[in-house]
């Protein structure tokens, strides 16, 4: 009892997995107790949450979304790579770097100039998803690439390596299970930005759109059990993509095991 | 007395210095290294640098490596050309591999430099140095599942397959206990026989073991009350008698030696 709560305490799978479930029920509990009415409570949410999942409009919004999401990481991923890699070459260190601090150009202010350079509502989702998830991908690669220990450039020279080769061994083939680690990292923003572009464009569905008209009519708890929804997807992506990242990179888990 | 001549010049090291800033490190070091003949016997050259920790051992092992340029100074091989990075095999004081690469791999990636091994030899010589130095077993491992003794060989491997003729080692005795350090004495000793002009240069403050292998010692200290490390002292262990010979550290010559070099400390 008293491992529970000192510091680096050691407590063994068991009971860290009781421990999770008490302290979800407490939660609950508490939920349950503290909701005045206004906010539903946690069975009535469980109840939207089934009926929600067993629908055909669920599966459908959730595809259309989906579908969207692995679009804008696929393409973001290339064009992240594309200017990480090259961000080791003079020239095209500054586009990498302007990249990084686009972080801080909100996305709402370029949805006019979007809409005017794009042909229509999916190519608009698509191209300010992109636009949104680049500068934080590319921010998290530049940030391995930098932290790269300088004697694995150093063995590559007395191996005689060239420059370009050295690029090739040490951060592409050296770095790839890092742009694994990168996508598992970054999903979770994007996911959190599909929800904001589908309320751009209603006519194709999604779970942002579906989230919106729930909103609209005061549906609070299908808003509620529609969040459970996207928080489990989220959980369900960041498990396939850890466990990935094992399967391709073995090495990647003899390191934990450290 | 074994018999021996001093043939040609295999690297030369002229008025090398190191500054940061106002902070001179190294100054005026000045050595050469030629090649040791003996009659009948086929064997390369095993050279020490030692010095106090914080001297500037690490230093001159990177200029030496070509991986740091000095502030003035030259290191040039046999041919007048200067040495750059990729003429000699490095073996860091970590032994440092590719972590993403199994030792197979690594190894393979090291052998398709050297000219002289064509894709069917590389093979059999990753297998052949693999069986010498035991490590057949663990070709198929990643660098983390690997011993830090284990770790080593693989990468002296490395670099022997990749062919340079020097061979730079940055402290190859430390952390090993007394058997796996006398393997590393013996595989020293295996690796020079390799070649006539093979060149090892162990840099090292572990005096007895370092000393014990080599054929000649380069003692790196500070002279008096000029800044800058140099060379204080050289000592032709052939001259005296003291190379090449299997328990030389019990001989009185070896450890009146062995005074003398802490003494220039
Ligand atoms: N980048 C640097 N800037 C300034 N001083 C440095 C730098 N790198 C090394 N030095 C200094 O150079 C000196 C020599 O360092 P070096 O690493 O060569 O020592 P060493 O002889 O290898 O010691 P050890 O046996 O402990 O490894 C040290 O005093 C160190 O502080
Ligand atoms: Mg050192």
């Amino acid at each position: 009892m008293k491992k529970i709560f000192s510091p680096f305490g050691r407590i063994n799978r068991q009971t860290f997995m009781i421990l999770g479930v008490v302290q979800a029920l407490v939660a609950l509990v508490l939920w349950h107790f503290a909701s005045n009415g206004l906010i539903p409570r946690p069975l009535k949410v469980a109840d939207a949450f089934i009926k929600l999942i067993t629908s055909k409009n669920l599966l459908d919004n959730v595809l259309v979304s989906f579908v969207l999401t692995i679009k804008a990481m696929a393409i973001s991923i290339i064009i992240t790579l594309f200017f990480s890699y090259l961000s080791v070459i003079p020239f095209f260190k500054n586009i990498a770097l302007f990249l990084v601090k686009c972080r801080y150009l909100t996305l709402t202010g370029l949805i006019f100039i979007f809409t005017l350079l794009t042909q229509d509502g999916s190519q608009l989702k698509l191209s300010l998803l992109i636009f949104g998830i680049v500068p934080f991908f590319v921010t998290s690669f530049l940030a391995v690439i930098v932290t790269t220990d300088n004697q694995q450039f150093e063995i590559c020279k007395t191996l005689g390596y060239s420059n370009w080769e050295t690029l090739y061994e040490v951060i592409i083939v050296g770095k790839a299970d890092q742009v694994l680690e990168i996508i598992r990292q970054n999903f979770a923003i994007t996911w959190l930005m599909i929800t904001l572009v589908e309320g751009l464009s209603m006519s194709e569905g999604g779970v942002g759109t579906m989230l919106i008209k729930f909103n609209k009519y005061n549906d609070l708890t299908n808003v509620l059990a529609l969040q459970l929804v996207i928080f489990v997807i989220g959980l369900f992506f960041d498990f396939i993509l850890g466990n990935l990242k094992y399967w391709l990179f073995p090495y990647t888990k003899l390191q934990i095991q450290r | 007395m074994t018999a021996y001549t001093k043939a040609e010049t295999l690297l030369k090291v002229e008025d090398i210095s190191l500054s940061y800033g106002e902070k001179k490190i190294l100054r005026d070091v000045n050595f050469e290294i030629r090649n040791i003949t003996r009659p009948d016997v086929r064997q390369g050259q095993v050279i020490s640098l030692i010095g106090r920790s914080g001297i500037g051992k690490t230093q001159l092992f990177k200029i030496l490596a070509g991986l740091k340029e000095p502030t003035s100074g030259k290191v040039s091989l046999d041919n007048g050309n200067a040495i750059k990075a990729g003429d000699m095999g490095v073996v860091f004081q970590n032994y440092y591999l590719f972590e993403w690469r199994t030792v197979y791999k690594s190894l393979e990636l090291a052998a398709k430099k050297n000219p002289e091994l064509k894709d069917s030899g590389i093979k059999t010589a990753i297998n052949r140095y693999a069986e010498d130095f035991n490590l057949t077993e663990h070709l198929s491992k990643y660098p983390q599942q690997l011993s830090g003794g284990q770790r080593q060989r693989a990468s002296i491997i490395q670099q022997l397959l990749n062919g340079s003729e020097f061979i730079l080692l940055d402290e190859p005795f430390s952390g090993l206990d007394v058997l796996v350090l006398d393997k590393v004495k013996e595989l020293l000793l295996k690796i020079s026989l390799t070649d006539e002009r093979k060149t090892l240069i162990i840099v090292s403050h572990d005096i007895v073991t370092t000393v014990a292998v080599s054929d000649t010692v380069f003692v790196l200290g500070l002279e008096g009350n000029k800044p800058g490390a140099t060379i204080k002292k050289e000592i032709d262990l052939c001259e005296r008698g003291l190379a090449w010979q299997k328990d030389i550290h019990k001989e009185p010559a070896f450890i009146k030696t062995i005074e003398e070099i802490k003494s220039y400390l």
